[in-house]
Formats: structure tokens, sequence, C-alpha cells
């Protein structure tokens, strides 16, 4: 029997098996007659179940919120990045239109390519597909343009490039859609998923916003990016429906306006966040 | 994006999600990203310990991931990858942070930042505070595999796989750090009563 006690060092290399056999043999004869060195390898124990009940933490709103911006700005670099190779290399320009549609997607999880929808392509053609402007845009202009809206703050990506803070220097440009709902103050929030909900992106089909909307839904957003801008009624009047991502993904802020909404007066006719 | 629609998203397999992205879906990686983000910010804060630290080393994470998707082998799974990259995002944190106390400044508000969530040991729910503080105390490699292996349930070989160490390396990291927190830990073990009932025939026995 080995008179010394065992220090955690060792016990804790038996229980991994790392001991040489001579070495364990030892450990475990002396284990058999010390209950002191028994409780020294339940110390051991304890600490891996210790650890393992430590409750795993959720990853803080606003941190989710700020890791998807960063991916958005991201999103938007390397569209920037695919459409200069385009323009050599011919390559299928998809990858260019579905990263920038990205940018307005993330924080709301699900569709929101129609927001990126800007004002530089003919309304006919956006109808076809949402992504179509950044498609025939093709330049290095248009996509800028388009995906503006959803560029966050450039301070938000640490070693983020210098064109995604000159992007973010514009003012977000958007798509209206007109869906015809008519959103009810008691259903509001779900009827906004619904028409947020995944696919059923190709039956908005935003239209560019006409001056005096554009000058509203700006004011209404304080130059975030909306989600969706839909022209259509409130119980039962016409009314447009501006959705800008809430806190968290799938959560909505949700502000409804009057057709007199401008820069003066927004006319809000209610604000509800999900 | 046609493909997304016909399937669910949240059905999509990990690596599928990246293959998409990697392909230009723009729903991929932030599907990816919100799928684990519980556990890479787990992994992360309890890894650096500051939870400003790994807010912005998981962000860098984050970041990384979505540039290097197209290189993704295929060979680990999604996950295993996945924190690989936030664990080097955590130690390259670490390496930089290692460097600062030479600004003054910086250290302060590194003190600052870290002495209010310093945990108070007579704090009778502060189990979890108390890990973590006691985590803070082992190296950093230490820490990482007792993360993967004892918190968050990774077997050795997947956790060798995410540090890119051998097996027994992971083992042996293990060990030192259990052997290190156990003296940290004592005193919030709830062995109280058995350590009572063994302390009669043990406390009479000689050191």
């Amino acid at each position: 029997m080995n008179p010394a006690h065992i220090d955690y060092d060792t016990l804790a290399d038996l229980a991994e098996g790392l001991l040489e056999d001579d070495q364990a043999a030892s450990v475990n004869a002396h284990l058999d007659t010390c209950a002191e060195c028994r409780e020294r390898s339940a110390d051991l124990a304890d600490v891996s179940r210790i650890l393992a009940e430590a409750p795993v933490p959720s990853m803080p709103a606003d941190l989710a919120s700020r890791i998807d911006s960063a991916i958005a700005a991201e999103s938007l670099n390397n569209a920037t990045v695919v459409s200069l190779e385009q323009r050599r290399g011919r390559r299928h320009w998809r990858i260019l239109s579905a990263a920038a549609a990205t940018v307005v997607v993330l924080g709301g999880g699900a569709v929101v390519g129609k927001a990126a929808l800007d004002d530089a392509r003919d309304e006919g053609q956006a109808s076809a597909t949402r992504t179509t402007p950044l498609l025939d845009g093709g330049d290095q202009q248009a996509s800028q343009k388009g995906t503006v809206p959803s560029a966050p703050s450039g301070g938000q990506a640490e070693d983020g490039k210098a064109t995604q803070r000159t992007f973010a220097a514009h003012a977000p440009s958007f798509g209206v859609a007109r869906t015809g709902t008519d959103y009810r103050t008691a259903t509001l929030g779900s009827q906004v998923n619904d028409l947020l909900g995944k696919g059923n992106e190709a039956r908005l089909e935003p239209r560019k916003p006409d001056a005096k909307l554009a000058e509203c839904v700006a004011s209404v957003t304080g130059g975030r990016a909306p989600v969706l801008v839909d022209s259509a009624k409130f119980e039962g009047s016409p009314a447009t429906v501006v959705v800008l991502n809430g806190a968290k993904p799938g959560r909505w802020d949700i502000w409804v306006v009057g057709p007199d909404c401008s820069p003066r007066d927004k006319n809000v006719l209610t604000h509800v966040t999900t | 994006m046609a493909s997304v629609s016909v399937r669910r998203v949240d059905e999509v397999p990990d690596k599928e999600l990246l293959a998409r992205h990697a392909q230009g879906d723009p729903h991929a990686f932030s599907e990816l990203v919100n799928r684990h983000r519980d556990r890479m910010w787990a992994v992360a804060l309890r890894t650096l310990g500051d939870p400003e630290e790994a807010a912005d080393a998981l962000q860098d994470a984050c970041l990384s991931a979505f540039r290097a998707a197209g290189r993704f082998r295929g060979d680990a799974a999604v996950t295993t990858w996945l924190h690989r990259i936030v664990v080097n995002a955590c130690l390259d944190r670490i390496r930089r942070k290692s460097v600062r106390p030479a600004t003054p400044m910086g250290d302060d508000a590194t003190f600052d930042a870290v002495a209010p969530k310093m945990p108070d040991p007579t704090d009778a729910h502060g189990v979890s505070l108390d890990v973590h503080a006691a985590l803070l105390e082992l190296p950093f490699e230490q820490r990482a595999a007792l993360v993967l292996v004892d918190m968050m349930g990774y077997s050795v070989d997947d956790a060798a796989q995410v540090l890119e160490v051998p097996p027994g390396t992971i083992k042996s990291r293990c060990a030192r750090g259990r052997a290190r927190l156990a003296p940290l830990l004592v005193h919030h073990r709830n062995r109280r009563d058995r350590r009572n009932v063994g302390g009669v025939e043990g406390g009479g026995m000689p050191k």
C-alpha cells in the first residue's frame, strides 16, 4: 500500500486512462484502502458533473441581431465582389442577387428579398421575379442601390470594409407591395406573419413607391430598411403597412399609416410590435 | 428561391445548408447560424469568460464561417467545423488581449468590465457564476477542452476534431483542468452529506 495520498492530477489521469498499467494498479490499490483518496476521486467526478449542469446561456437578442447585421453587410460586400467578377467572367449572376437579397432577409428570417427591390427597374420586370432588378442591374451601381436598405451601420462589422460604410450612408430604398390585404387591429401581427411566411414572397410583387410614399416610409422607419411596405387597407380604409424587423428574428415592428402620411405628419393609425 | 419553399428550411441538414450558402442561397447561412447560435455562444462565452469579448469573437467567427463556407471539406460535422472557428476566434481574442495590457486604458477598462461580474462566493444561487470564475483560472487549452467535453457534451474524439489535436491531448487537458478545478469547486458540491458520513471514518485518519 502506498502511504502517501494521491494528488488530483494523478487521479484525473487515472480516470482518463492516461496512467501506465503498473501505476494505475498501484493507485487503484491505494484507493481500495484510502477513503480520503476515494473522496478526491469523487471530487473529480463532481467537477465534470458540475460543469455539465451549468445552464447553457442563450445568445442575447441584441447580439443575435448584431451578428445578423454583420452577416448582412458581408453578403452585401460579397455581392459587390461577385458582380465585378460577373462583368469580367460572365458567371451566372444568381449568386449576386441571392447574396444581395439576403441583406434584408436576415433579421426577419424568411422572405425579405422583396424589400431590396429598387426603383432602378421598371415595374413590369419587378413582378417577374423579386430579384430581377438586381439581376438586370448587373452592374455594381444597381447592386449597391438595391441592397442599401439592410446595410447596418458600418461600425457593427468590426473589421468592416470601407465600402460597407459607404453603402450604409445611402437612404434605404424599397418596393411597395399591393397585397389587397384588409389589415385588422386584432390580427395585424398574424396577417404580417402570413405575408412574410416562407413561400409567399412571390405574391408580394413590390413596385416602386411614389415620392410621397417614399418620404412617408423614410420618416416612419427613420432610415432603417423596411421588411415590407404594403399599400393596402386597415379596418377597411386605405392605409400603408410598414414592417420593420423586430427585436428577434420572426418578430416585427409594424406601423400602419394613413393616406395623408408625410414627414411632417406621419398619420400613424396604429403601431404594433410582435 | 423555389428550392427553399419546397422543403421547410429547418428540415434541411446542416451540410446542405452550407452547400446552399456556398451556391448563393441567401437564407442558408443565417438559418445555419440561428440553428446553432446558443451553443456557439455558450462555447465563446465560457471559453473567454467576458461577454463583450465573447460577443466580438462570435461575430468574428460567424463572418469567418460565412467567408470560409466554400472551403468546408465535409469530412467533419458542420457543428464541429463551426465550433472550431468559434474556438479559434476566441483564441485570437485572447492573443490580442495578452498584447493589450501595455495600454493602461484598455487594462482598466477590462478590469472594470470584469469586476462587477465576479461572483460573490456567498451567493447561494451563484453556482454557474462560480463555475464561470473557476474556469477562468485555467489555461485556455484546458478550459476549451473542458467546455467542449464536460460542458457541451462533446466526445473526446469530436473535441479533438474541433481543437485539431489528438484525442490523447484532449484527455490530458481535461484531466489537468479537472484536477485544477476540483479544489476550486469544493464549496458548492452536493456531496456534503456523504462527506460528513465518510468524515467519521476518514477524519480520524492521519493526513
